[in-house]
């Protein structure tokens, strides 16, 4: 259970700088 | 507001005044790469950095190359520290044999720290082992807050800079702002600490018979050195559960006003190294005067309502009056030794900041006491704010107070001889925008839920409050605690989680942004159309533009909170 809930932070934490990236590429376009 | 309290803030301000010239000038320099005093020790220990990570400091980067070397350097600490967190249990400096935490309390403190936020869902001394504390929290303390002066310089260079499309590098800032300004500071500090009573040792606690006979635990460990960037960094995150309640961290008068100072003291200089690298001072003390005004109302604010304190209790015979054996006021959930004043001030400075140490509680403050805490966090962290953080924020509200003055006057903003157009507004509104809707937008799923409503500890008003501040604090990456809240579940750790990470980089990114938008830009010279931004009228207009923004935003909602509970409590309906 908790190897899963590991799994779901570094999963969440990856998405959300992902999603960071991708807004500093936003950025540059707007 | 009595005299006392009148003289105590008078002091703390003219010391922040004295020391902000000086911080300012050696900020510049170190940042401009001039000599300082402490470049013979330093210079080679950063060389040494460049080598051993294969930095080439002297690179200039884009604003976009920028961002994303602070963001993979953030994801990077923030997954060890998690990782750190949940094997402590394995690893040495861990007397008490503390476990590993768990995962979604780990995640909620990992974010925390890497966005240099610092709430505590945990007791540090019953949840966190001596190596997690150092190695992974004061870790964060000291890179989290470098971090954010990088951004500020690099956000001041686009500012200043003419027709040029980088903004410097990452890895120089973040390493001279660690290696030249918070750790002699820190080390510093840490020793005046020392000699104040803060321990500073990897001992087992210590059991002690009390005077009623009882056994009772007394938490030790590395203190002093954690307490020094707690404050200077605009952290918060206490050694112990308590934060400067506690005798251990905060044991004395004067440990508790350098502590005041030090959490001001980086931000206030920075408006000087803004003014510095301008070339023209006054529009740093431009920026200084509208942060000490803003902060001055608030402390007044607070410390009037908590002298003042509960009325009910007044009608019941009970003496709140000031005297020579009593602070008066309302004094539940502060120390004693502070009183009402010292409790109301630090409250104030460390929500003006994004540093959110405490020394009382603020749950337990009157709701218009308890109302300024979180209207300063809700002007967006701009009162000298976190450090960099702070400056960064108030430029972008510099840049929206100049476009509204050319709205008025029929003329295009400018701000520091750049022209201020509508790409630099689209991303100043990305940056005002994503603040209150993080904010309310998870307090209303809160209300809205069961699994938020849960950690509400006081029925009415109080409880919306505990929310409301706790969201705020999240976004505003201030991590003080309203206190009530049960904050420790996995709908609080997730959901505060998720409102501090865009709190921290979803604002960071449109501001060096802008910074990008404006660098490449030419700097025109000052004509007759040239609205001052180094003058009172900016300074009102800016003060203006803060407290609309802010105000008009969150005001619907602490009607529902601590207005609202204010009237109640003094119709005499709650107590």
């Amino acid at each position: 259970m908790s190897v899963m809930l590991d799994l779901l932070v570094v999963v969440t934490t990856a998405a959300f700088f992902l999603t960071s990236i991708a807004y500093v590429a936003g950025c540059t376009r707007l | 507001v009595t005299a006392n309290a009148i003289a105590q803030v008078a002091i703390y301000m003219a010391v922040v005044v004295a020391i902000t010239v000086p911080l300012g000038i050696y900020m510049e320099r170190v940042f401009t790469a001039k000599p300082t005093f402490l470049d013979p020790a330093l210079l080679p220990v950063e060389r040494a950095i460049y080598r051993f990570c294969g930095i080439a400091s002297e690179t200039e980067m884009s604003w976009g190359g920028y961002a994303i070397a602070m963001l993979l350097f953030s994801l990077t600490g923030m997954l060890l520290l998690y990782l750190l967190e949940r094997l402590q249990w394995y690893l040495p400096f861990n007397p008490q044999g503390l476990p590993g935490v768990p995962p979604s309390l780990a995640f909620n403190t990992a974010a925390s720290f890497t966005t240099n936020t610092n709430w505590q869902a945990y007791g540090g001394e019953t949840t966190m082992s001596y190596l997690t504390q150092m190695a992974g929290l004061a870790y964060h303390n000291f890179v989290s807050a470098a971090a954010g002066i990088a951004m500020a310089i690099t956000i001041i260079r686009g500012f200043v800079r003419r027709s040029v499309k980088t903004l410097g590098n990452f890895w120089f800032d973040l390493v001279r702002a660690t290696l030249w300004i918070l750790l002699p500071a820190c080390l510093i500090f840490s020793m005046v600490l020392i000699w104040q009573g803060v321990p500073d040792n990897l001992s087992p606690y210590t059991q002690d018979t009390t005077l009623e006979g009882a056994t009772q635990v007394i938490a030790q460990g590395p203190v002093a050195s954690q307490e020094a960037i707690k404050e200077l960094g605009t952290n918060g995150g206490g050694f112990f559960n308590s934060n400067s309640t506690h005798p251990y961290e905060n044991p004395t008068p004067l440990s508790n006003l350098l502590e005041m100072l030090s959490i001001f003291a980086i931000g206030a200089g920075l408006t000087y190294t803004f003014g510095l690298m301008a070339g023209d001072v006054r529009q740093g003390w431009a920026l200084f005067a509208v942060m000490a005004l803003l902060f001055l109302t608030g402390a007044f604010t607070a410390i009037h309502f908590e002298q003042r304190g509960n009325p009910n209790l007044a009608q019941l015979g009970i003496n709140l009056a000031p005297s020579a054996t009593q602070s008066g006021g309302n004094m539940e959930g502060k120390e004693t030794r502070f009183g009402n004043t010292d409790s109301a001030l630090w409250a104030t400075i460390t929500t003006d900041t994004s540093c959110g140490a405490v020394n009382a509680m603020h749950d337990s403050f009157t709701p218009l006491g308890g109302l300024v805490p979180m209207v300063d966090m809700q002007l967006g962290e701009v009162i000298f704010g976190g450090v960099g953080s702070g400056l960064y924020g108030m430029l972008v509200m510099a840049v929206l107070s100049v476009f509204i003055a050319g709205l008025m006057v029929g003329r295009t903003p400018e701000y520091l001889g750049k022209k201020i157009e509508s790409r630099e507004m689209k991303l100043a509104m990305l940056y005002v925008l994503i603040f209150p809707a993080l904010i309310l937008g998870f307090a209303a799923l809160a209300v809205a839920l069961p699994a938020g409503l849960a950690g509400i500890t006081n029925p009415g008003p109080h409880g919306f409050s505990q929310i409301l501040y706790a969201y705020t604090e999240g976004a505003a990456n201030n991590g003080s605690a309203f206190g009530g809240l049960n904050a420790n579940s996995n709908f609080y750790n997730w959901t505060l989680a998720l409102d501090m990470l865009p709190g921290r980089f979803m604002m960071a990114i449109p501001a060096l942004a802008m910074a990008g938008s404006l660098g490449p830009k030419k700097s025109i010279p000052p004509s007759a159309g040239t609205f001052p931004t180094n003058g009172a009228l900016f300074v009102g207009l800016l003060i203006g533009v803060i407290l609309i923004v802010g105000a008009l935003t969150f005001f619907p909602a602490l009607a529902l909170g601590p207005i609202v509970e204010h009237f109640l409590m003094t119709g005499g309906i709650l107590s």
